[in-house]
C-alpha cells in the first residue's frame, strides 16, 4: 500500500496544524460558528445530536494493521471504545470533544491518516473495490489511480468551495464493486483496441433526493490525462453548478439540466483549453505510485482444514478467490445477528490488526457494505483465521447475504436523520435468523437510510428502506429492485409507508418471497422482473 | 489636479461579481488593468475558477479578491491568480494567518504568475534524473544501436527525435528507422533553411520510409510582430533563434520526456563530454552517436549507402539556417555555425537549463 | 410550553438553558417557558456563542412535572435527552 514521502508528510502536517489553529480561533471567538462550520466540516467534524462526530478518511478503503491499531486507540481514548465504518469506506467516532480533536488528529497523522475533506462541499475520499489488487476478475488495479486522485484532490485551491459535495469512485473490475454508476464521477478502467489502459468516464450519478444513474461522457481517456480531465469536469461544475438550492446543487442536476451531450461538450472544450504538461501525469510518478501496490507473493496451500460444517460454510460465503496463487480474500462481516452494522470495538480492531499481521500481509480493507476485508490472506492460514474470527464473533457467514444489512447511523446519532436505522437493521437481522431465512437465499442486498440523503444507499438496494418523518412519527418507505454494483439501477417504491414494526415484517416477507419463488441461480432483480411486484405487494400489504 | 487629468492617470478598473459568467467577465475586462472580483459569500467558490480563466485568457493586470472572505482562503486565492485579497469582515475580531502557503503543492497553480513545481513534478524529475544517470553509466561508450535500443525500452511512447536534416542527420534518422521506427521526428522549419535542406529532407523521408514526421513552424502572429521583414537575423541572431527555433520547439516538446539527438563529442565546444543519456532539468537527451569518431561516421555512411546532404559536398560540415551557416575547415566541426558570433549553440541545447537538474533533489520516504 | 436547548461548544454535549440563563446537562433544571417568552430567551441564548452552538427552542409537555419532549420533534428530542436508543455506544437507551 501507499507510504507517504516527505512531501505528503509536510502537506498533512501543515493541514493538521492549520485545523488546530482554526479550532483555537473558534474557541476564542475569532471565528464565528457560521465561519467555523464549513472549516470544521471540511476537516470531518460534524455536530450531531449528542456530541461532535469525527469522520476519519480511509483512503479508498485501504488500511495497514498499524493504522487500524491507531483507529482502535482513538476509539478507546476519544470515543466510547467503538468506531463506525461507513458506506463510504471511512470510519466515524460519535463522541469526541471538539477540544480533543486536534490531539486525535495529531495521533492519526503519525500513521499517515487524517480527516481532510471527509465532509464539506469538497472532493471527498475516493472509493473503490474493496478487493482491489486481489480480485481475480480485475482488468487493472484501481488503487494507484485512487492515490493519484487523492493527492490531486487534497486541499485543491480551486475546488474547496464547490456548490455541493463531490464523490469519485474507481473500479478496475467489470463486476464493479464500487457502484460507479451512483457517483458524481465514476471511472472504469478499460483497455482500448491498442491494448492501452484508460478510463471510461461516467458523470452525474448519485443517490439522495434525486437518484440518477451516471452518464458516460467519454469512452476512453488516456491514463496520463486523468487529472486534466477531472480538473475540467470540476471547473465546469464549480462555475455552473447551482448554488441557490441545496437540493439541486449536485453535479447530477447540472448534467441533467444541460443535457449530457452539452455537458460533455463543455467539459471537452475546457479540457482542450487547459490540458498540457502541468496537468499530465508524469510516467515516473505513475510508476512510483504503482510500485507501492505490487501484487503479493504466493501463499502456501491449505492443508489444515477444520472439521465440521461451520468452516466450510464460512469459507463458501466469506472467502473470495484471489488473483495470486494460494492467497484468498477474507471478508469479515460486522454483521452478527442483532449487531449494529459497521460498528467495531477497539478490541475487535486490535484483533483484526493482529490477524492481518500474522496471516494476511498486514493489510485490511473497508467495504462500502460496512465490513472489513483481509485482501491478501495466506490460504494455509484459513483454518487459524476462521478459529480466531469465530472466537471473537467475527465469522458470521453472511457476506453479501440477506443479513449483511447496510444501515446509516440514523436518528440515534445523526443530526440530519428523520428516523432510526440501526434498530430496524437489528430487528431485521434477528428476525431473518429466527425465521431461518438468513441462509435461505443467495446474494441479496438490504439497505436502510434514515433520511433522504441516502447514506445507507437504500436507492441501490434490492430491498431498501427509507426513514421519513410523517407528522412526528417515524415511517419507512420500502423500495425494491435497486442495484449498486455493475449495471446500477434505482429501486422503486412498493407502496404506502410503514411503521417501524411493519417495515421489519415487510422486509422479512419480501426475503421470503424471493427465497421461496426464485429459480436456481436467479438474482433478486431477475426474480422481481419475472414475477412483477404483485407477490411482494401481497406479502407486504395483503391481498 | 484637474478631474480630466485624474481620469487619464487612474488605471482602468473593473469590478466583477463573483458569480459572473466567464464569457461576460472576459468581455467586461477588455482594456482594464485592475480587476476586482467581489465574492458574495466566502462559501461561493466560483470566483476561484473565474480568476484562473481570466489569467488564462491573457489578463496580466492587477487582480483583487474582495468580499466577506476568510484569512484561511488567502493562500488558495493567491494560487488562483489573485494578487491581493481585501477581506471585508465588519463583525468579529481580526484574525491573521501568515502561513506563507503550503510547503508543497499537489496541483499546478491554476492562475499564479510564477508557477511552482507540483509534488508530482518534483518527484518525477528526481526519478527521471536518477534513471538518466544510471543509463549514462550503463551505456558509457556503447554503440548507437545499443544506446537507442535501451532508450526505447525506457522512454518508448514519450521519446522523439529532433532532426535538422543537416549534414550528418541521415545517420540518426536511419538508426531510428531501424530500431524504433514509430518515433516522432521533429523538424524545425525555421523558414530560413537552404532549399537544399528541404529537398534533402523529403528525399530522406522517402528513402528511409519515415512515417511520423512533425514539421514545426514559428507562430505566425509572433513572426508578424517580431520579424515582419524576415531580417531579424541581421539585427539580433539570438532573438531570431528564439523566435524560429526555441519557442516552436518548446510548444512541440510538450508530450515528450526524452529527445534523441545527433550530438557527438567530436563536435567540440560544450559537447566535448556529453554522455549517452543526459538529464537537462526537465527532459532526457539521448545521444546515440556521442562516442563516434568522424571516421566512424564516415564508415557508417559508406556502409548504409545513404544520400548525403548536397551542401556537405560544398564543404559545409554543420548545416543550419542559411544566414548563420558557413563552410568550416574541419569535417564534422561546428566552426561554421554562427561564424563571427560569440556563441556555438542555438539555445535548444543550452546547458543553463541544466541548472534546474541539480535542484531536483531525491525524495525521502517516511 | 417550551425550553431552549443547544450543544456545548467544547464537547458538543446536549445542554438546556436554566432560569438563571446558564446551561445544564440536567434537563430537569431546564427553564420552562410560556410560548410568548421563548423569543426573548432564545435571543439571549444566541448571544452565548462561546458556550453553546446552535440554540433552538423545543416543545415540552406542560402537563407533566418532569421534563418530557413533546410536539413534532419529540422522538428526536427524546433521543437527544436519553442518548442513542441503539448502536454499540448506547447507554441507558431511550424510551420512545
Amino acid at each position: 500500500m501507499y507510504k507517504y514521502d516527505e512531501i505528503d508528510r509536510a502537506v498533512l502536517d501543515a493541514r493538521t496544524a492549520e485545523f488546530r489553529e482554526q479550532v483555537q480561533a473558534r474557541l476564542s471567538g475569532a471565528l464565528s460558528e457560521d465561519e467555523f462550520k464549513p472549516l470544521r466540516l471540511m476537516n470531518g467534524v460534524y455536530l450531531q445530536l449528542h456530541a461532535y462526530m469525527l469522520r476519519v478518511a480511509i483512503p479508498y478503503g485501504v488500511l495497514s494493521s498499524e493504522q487500524l491499531r491507531s483507529l482502535a486507540y482513538v476509539a478507546r481514548t476519544y470515543d466510547r471504545g467503538y468506531g463506525h465504518f461507513t458506506t463510504r469506506q471511512n470510519i466515524q467516532y460519535n463522541w469526541p470533544a471538539l477540544v480533543d480533536i486536534p490531539d486525535a488528529l495529531d495521533h492519526l497523522a503519525g500513521v499517515q491518516m487524517h480527516a481532510i475533506q471527509t465532509s464539506g462541499n469538497t472532493i471527498r475520499n475516493t472509493t473503490t473495490d474493496p478487493f482491489a489488487g486481489a480480485a481475480a476478475d480485475e482488468i487493472a488495479d484501481p488503487r494507484p489511480w485512487c492515490e493519484l486522485i487523492r493527492q490531486w484532490s487534497t486541499t485543491h485551491p480551486e475546488f474547496t468551495w464547490l456548490p455541493r459535495k463531490f464523490k469519485i469512485a474507481v473500479t478496475g473490475s467489470p463486476a464493479d464493486r464500487a457502484a460507479i454508476g451512483v457517483h458524481d464521477i465514476g471511472l472504469r478502467l478499460v483497455k482500448n483496441d491498442a491494448g492501452e489502459t484508460g478510463f471510461e468516464v461516467h458523470v452525474g450519478g448519485g443517490q439522495g433526493r434525486t437518484p440518477i444513474v451516471a452518464k458516460i461522457i467519454r469512452d476512453f481517456l488516456p491514463q496520463r490525462e486523468l487529472l486534466a480531465y477531472l480538473t475540467s469536469i470540476l471547473r465546469v461544475y464549480n462555475l455552473a453548478g447551482r448554488r441557490d438550492n441545496l437540493y439541486k446543487a449536485r453535479i447530477k442536476i447540472l448534467v441533467d439540466a444541460m443535457a449530457p451531450d452539452e455537458f460533455r461538450d463543455a467539459v471537452e472544450a475546457e479540457y482542450d483549453a487547459s490540458r498540457g504538461r502541468a496537468l499530465t501525469l508524469p510516467v515516473e510518478e505513475i510508476e512510483r505510485v504503482s510500485s507501492h501496490f505490487a501484487p503479493p507473493a504466493e501463499g502456501e496451500p491449505l492443508t489444515d482444514i477444520p472439521t465440521g460444517t461451520a468452516f466450510a460454510r464460512w469459507r463458501a460465503v466469506n472467502v473470495k478467490p484471489h488473483k495470486v496463487k494460494n492467497r484468498a480474500v477474507v471478508v469479515i462481516p460486522l454483521k452478527a445477528p442483532g449487531a449494529t452494522p459497521g460498528d467495531a470495538s477497539a478490541e475487535q480492531m486490535d484483533l483484526i490488526a493482529d490477524l492481518a499481521d500474522r496471516y494476511a500481509l498486514s493489510e485490511i480493507r473497508v467495504s462500502k457494505e460496512q465490513n472489513l476485508v483481509l485482501p491478501h490472506a495466506d490460504k494455509a492460514a484459513l483454518g487459524d483465521l476462521f478459529r480466531a474470527l469465530d472466537g471473537a464473533g467475527l465469522a458470521t457467514p453472511n457476506h453479501g447475504r440477506a443479513s449483511d444489512i447496510v444501515a446509516c447511523p440514523g436518528l440515534d446519532y445523526c443530526n440530519l436523520a428523520n428516523a432510526r436505522s440501526i434498530p430496524i437493521a437489528q430487528a431485521i437481522s434477528t428476525g431473518l435468523h429466527e425465521a431461518g431465512l438468513d441462509d435461505a437465499t443467495g446474494d441479496l442486498t438490504i439497505k436502510i437510510s434514515g433520511c433522504i440523503n441516502a447514506c445507507g444507499h437504500h436507492h441501490v438496494a434490492n430491498i431498501g428502506l427509507l426513514g421519513v418523518d410523517k407528522a412526528g412519527e417515524e415511517v419507512y418507505q420500502l423500495t425494491l429492485g435497486g442495484v449498486g454494483d455493475g449495471q446500477a439501477a434505482i429501486g422503486k417504491i412498493l407502496g404506502p409507508g410503514l411503521s417501524a414494526d411493519d417495515a421489519v415484517t415487510a422486509v422479512i416477507a419480501c426475503v421470503r418471497v424471493y427465497a421461496e419463488q426464485a429459480q436456481p441461480q436467479e438474482s433478486f432483480t431477475q426474480t422481481l422482473n419475472r414475477l412483477g411486484t404483485d407477490p411482494f405487494k401481497e406479502a407486504v400489504y395483503g391481498a | 489636479m484637474a478631474l480630466d487629468a485624474l481620469r487619464r492617470i487612474e488605471p482602468q478598473a473593473v469590478e466583477l461579481p463573483g458569480d459572473a459568467a466567464p464569457a461576460d467577465a472576459e468581455a467586461a475586462i477588455k482594456g482594464a488593468d485592475r480587476v476586482v472580483i467581489r465574492f458574495p459569500t466566502f462559501k461561493d467558490g466560483r470566483g476561484f475558477s473565474l480568476a484562473a480563466l481570466l489569467r488564462r485568457s491573457g489578463y496580466e493586470g492587477e487582480l483583487r479578491a474582495a468580499g466577506p472572505l476568510l484569512p484561511d482562503q488567502v493562500d488558495d486565492l493567491l494560487r488562483m491568480g489573485f494578487d491581493a485579497v481585501d477581506i471585508e469582515r465588519p463583525d468579529g475580531p481580526a484574525r491573521n494567518r501568515n502561513t506563507g502557503g503550503a510547503p508543497y503543492i499537489y496541483q499546478p497553480d491554476p492562475g499564479a504568475v510564477t508557477a511552482r513545481p507540483t509534488a508530482l513534478q518534483i518527484r518525477a524529475l528526481a526519478a527521471r534524473k536518477a534513471t538518466a544517470e544510471a543509463l549514462a553509466k550503463e551505456l558509457d561508450g556503447a554503440t548507437p544501436e545499443a544506446i537507442l535500443c535501451r532508450a526505447a525500452q525506457v522512454y518508448g511512447g514519450r521519446m522523439a527525435m529532433l532532426s535538422s536534416f543537416g549534414a550528418e542527420a541521415a545517420l540518426g534518422l536511419a538508426l531510428v528507422a531501424e530500431i524504433a521506427s514509430d518515433t516522432p521526428i521533429l523538424f524545425l522549419d525555421t523558414g530560413m533553411h537552404f532549399p537544399q535542406t528541404l529537398s534533402y529532407r523529403d528525399r530522406l523521408v522517402k528513402h528511409l520510409g519515415l512515417t511520423n514526421l512533425h514539421i514545426l513552424k514559428p507562430d505566425e502572429a509572433e513572426l508578424r510582430n517580431e520579424d515582419p521583414d524576415n531580417r531579424l537575423y541581421d539585427r539580433d541572431g539570438v532573438a531570431c533563434c528564439d523566435l524560429r527555433k526555441v519557442r516552436p520547439l518548446g510548444r512541440a516538446l510538450d508530450p515528450f520526456d526524452a529527445l534523441i539527438t545527433g550530438r557527438k563529442r567530436y563536435h567540440g565546444g560544450q559537447r566535448g563530454d556529453i554522455a549517452a543519456v543526459e538529464f537537462d532539468g526537465e527532459r532526457v537527451k539521448i545521444n546515440p552517436f556521442a562516442f563516434l569518431s568522424p571516421q566512424d561516421v564516415a564508415d557508417r555512411y559508406k556502409a548504409l549507402d545513404l544520400p548525403r546532404h548536397p551542401l556537405a559536398e560544398d564543404g559545409y560540415a554543420s548545416i543550419g539556417c542559411w544566414p548563420c551557416t558557413a563552410p568550416a575547415d574541419e569535417p564534422g566541426s561546428r566552426d561554421g555555425r554562427w561564424a563571427g558570433q560569440d556563441r556555438d549553440e542555438c539555445g535548444i541545447f543550452d546547458p543553463a537549463r541544466a541548472e534546474r537538474a541539480k535542484r531536483a533533489g531525491a525524495i525521502r520516504l517516511i | 410550553m417550551k425550553t431552549i436547548t443547544a450543544n456545548r461548544l467544547t464537547d458538543g454535549r446536549v445542554v438546556y438553558l436554566t432560569p438563571e440563563k446558564s446551561w445544564t446537562e440536567d434537563a430537569d433544571q431546564a427553564v420552562r417557558l410560556e410560548d410568548d417568552a421563548t423569543d426573548a430567551a432564545l435571543e439571549t441564548a444566541l448571544r452565548d456563542v462561546l458556550t453553546v452552538v446552535g440554540p433552538y427552542p423545543i416543545e415540552i409537555d406542560a402537563d407533566r412535572d418532569g421534563f418530557a419532549p413533546a410536539g413534532r420533534k419529540h422522538v428526536r428530542e427524546t433521543i437527544r435527552l436519553t442518548g442513542p436508543s441503539a448502536g454499540s455506544t448506547k447507554l441507558g437507551g431511550a424510551h420512545v
